[in-house]
């Protein structure tokens, strides 16, 4: 049995679902992130975990405790907020305190606990300091040993790094994944950053219009993206029309020209339209050597990114984005060049039918 | 920068309308302590001042306003912050029938709601079509004239009451801070008590100052109610005597200023703390 587990969970507001019928088990120790556009129902599900919302439907149990229906303060999970809540009135001790104080622990204990947890975010020298004499990364990480003090069941992270600056978000992402895997903590990371649930998470749940999209490890969202709006939604992909050559052998015919892909096409039949999808890294020009999966092109646009160069090529009637990475020699071709590309079979995902 | 350009520069009007503004407020206080420094004739002194504070009917109604303005704040805490609390956070949209009620007092006059009052309480209240009786007369006794006086006041130091504590947890995000302290294993008594009103205390204490002041200047309850307020006091002394009013409006003045002084200190104290978030 897993540890935290949501079966058939739903939440419905007044006609629509915000919800519907979210299924996931989550083992102890596992680092869950929720991904998805605003609105997806991640934030809703984290809350329904948290106990701020009753699902209309479904049950939550924690290390095999139903506590669908019980009170947030009843329900030992700690959460931290996009703005840190704070409570303005206290120190940082006293915040982190606090839910040790409510829990009547003693005294001595809870300053020993405060300590510890004080050092574990590194904010010794902090410890007598407002939440407004200290910035957003420290607040945060307040917020963090705060939650972390009382020694909760599942640790709930709704958006914590949305309002802070890019630097200290990957840094401060860094940070949250060690102490998590330090402490061996069950924590469900809400997002709609995919680095930021790629880089942080053992699994993540892709969600869309309230309904789970993919659960996967992140190598198998970014790799093998399950649905379309998966694989528009992390990384950028290349989609287009392809129609089923010889199913059995993986044939597919993009504007004419045949590419092959690995994946199984049983369901498929001769003739039949597909979409599929290729990453923009998954190209390469083509060698004289490689004969498979090689198609004629056109380069339309040339795109310096830093690290990354990105090329925009027309397959047939279809603008595809190419990526190959910088290096001070590399040679690029000229726009309106005629060339060609390839990509292994493996890089051609079908992601259903028209 | 030279002569023209400065002068240009000058914000003539913003002084004129200020110093007209502050002639307004000073002149009148000014002519108040001139004439409660002349109750001997050519002489300037405090006696006015003294003959005040001698009267021990000043003092007795000073004090028993000043216990009545204490309950009245204490009780309309009690009502008012949970109430504003959780319209905002689990009904905002009762927001403006509740907004609607606290303005009440301002179209109902005092006479209207001290005439209910006695109309209602000065009578048992029973459970119809039974002889049982569930609130026996309150203008009958001492105390139930106080309790009823005290809620009269609720009514009128409502809507400075009430704007101000929601205007202080405007300020603040309140929905957040009550899930982070859920989340940590709070009651409601615990959020309200330890994590709401202190970061509302500014203007709650605005509010309360607010409500002192009317409770202690309140004429028309206290009157049709009989109880021997400081406004009643303060109202008689007006009729038969020439200085000790003057003598005792800038008493009260002085008090004000002194409480407005305090919540400046304690708001900008606040002020720091409330940007915390």
């Amino acid at each position: 049995m897993a540890y935290l587990t949501l079966s058939n969970i739903s939440k419905q507001f007044a006609n629509s679902f915000a919800v519907e019928d979210f299924n996931l088990d989550i083992e102890k120790g596992e680092f869950v992130s929720f991904l998805g556009p605003s609105g997806c129902g991640k934030t809703t599900t984290l809350r329904m975990v948290a106990g701020f919302e009753i699902p209309t439907a479904g049950k939550i149990t924690i290390n095999d405790v139903d506590v669908t229906n019980n009170a947030p303060n009843q329900r030992n999970v700690g959460m931290i907020f996009q703005a840190y809540a704070l409570f303005p009135n206290m120190t940082v001790a006293q915040n982190i305190g606090f839910g040790l104080r409510i829990r009547k622990e003693a005294e001595s204990a809870v300053k020993e606990r405060v300590q510890e947890m004080i050092s574990l975010i590194n904010l010794e020298k902090h410890a007598d300091k407002y939440p407004y004499q200290l910035s957003g990364g420290q607040q945060q990480r307040v917020a963090l040993a705060r939650a972390l003090a009382n020694r909760p069941q599942v640790l709930l992270l709704d958006e914590p790094l949305s309002a802070l600056d890019a630097k200290i978000r990957v840094s401060l992402r860094a940070e949250i994944r060690a102490i998590q895997k330090r402490l061996g903590i069950t924590a469900i990371f809400v997002t709609h950053d995919q680095e930021e649930a790629l880089s942080i998470s053992d699994r993540i749940v892709v969600m869309y219009e309230g309904k789970v999209e993919q659960v996967g490890t992140p190598f198998e969202i970014y790799n093998f993206p399950k649905t379309q709006f998966v694989a528009n939604f992390v990384g950028s992909l290349n989609t287009a029309e392809a129609e089923v050559i010889d199913p059995s052998k993986g044939l597919l015919s993009l504007g004419g020209m045949q590419l092959d892909s690995a994946e199984k096409m049983d369901d498929l039949r001769k003739g039949d339209k597909v979409h599929i999808a290729i990453r923009p890294e998954r190209f390469s020009f083509a060698s004289e050597q490689k004969k498979a999966n090689v198609v004629d092109c056109i380069i339309e646009n040339i795109t310096f990114l830093g690290s990354v160069v990105r090329i925009q090529v027309m397959i047939g009637k279809t603008k595809f984005n190419m990526d190959t990475f910088n290096n001070p020699f590399l040679e690029l071709p000229h726009i309106g060049e005629k060339t060609q590309v390839t990509c292994s079979r493996e890089a051609v995902l079908i992601l259903g039918s028209v | 920068m030279n002569f023209l350009t400065r002068i240009r520069k000058f914000p003539f009007w913003s002084w004129v309308w200020f110093i007209f503004g502050a002639l307004y407020f000073l002149v009148p206080l000014y002519a108040t302590l001139r004439h409660s420094l002349r109750m001997e004739r050519d002489v300037i002194g405090f006696k006015a001042y003294v003959r005040a504070f001698e009267d021990s009917n000043f003092w007795e109604t000073f004090l028993l306003s000043n216990m009545l303005a204490v309950a009245t704040i204490v009780a309309s805490v009690i009502l008012i912050v949970p109430t504003a609390y959780w319209i905002r956070l689990r009904v905002p949209e009762a927001r403006r029938i509740t907004e609607f009620i606290t303005l009440l007092p301002f179209v109902i006059p005092a006479i209207i709601l001290v005439f209910g009052l006695i109309r209602i309480y000065s009578s048992p209240i029973g459970i119809p079509f039974t002889n049982i009786d569930l609130l026996q007369p309150l203008t009958t006794s001492k105390l139930g004239t106080y309790a009823l006086i005290t809620a009269g006041y609720m009514v009128l130091a409502m809507p400075y009451m009430y704007r101000s504590v929601d205007t202080g947890m405007r300020t603040v995000d309140i929905r957040t801070l009550t899930e982070a302290a859920q989340s940590l294993g709070a009651g409601w008594f615990t959020i309200v008590t330890q994590v709401i009103l202190p970061n509302i205390r500014s203007a709650l204490l605005s509010g309360a100052l607010l409500t002192f002041a009317i409770v202690v200047g309140e004429v028309t309850l206290a009157s049709f109610l009989g109880v021997d307020a400081f406004g009643p006091y303060l109202f008689l002394i007006g009729q038969h005597r020439a200085y000790e009013p003057a003598a005792l409006s800038f008493v009260t003045f002085l008090l004000t200023w002194a409480a407005l002084g305090v919540i400046q200190l304690v708001t900008g104290e606040q002020g720091q703390g409330a940007g915390a978030h």
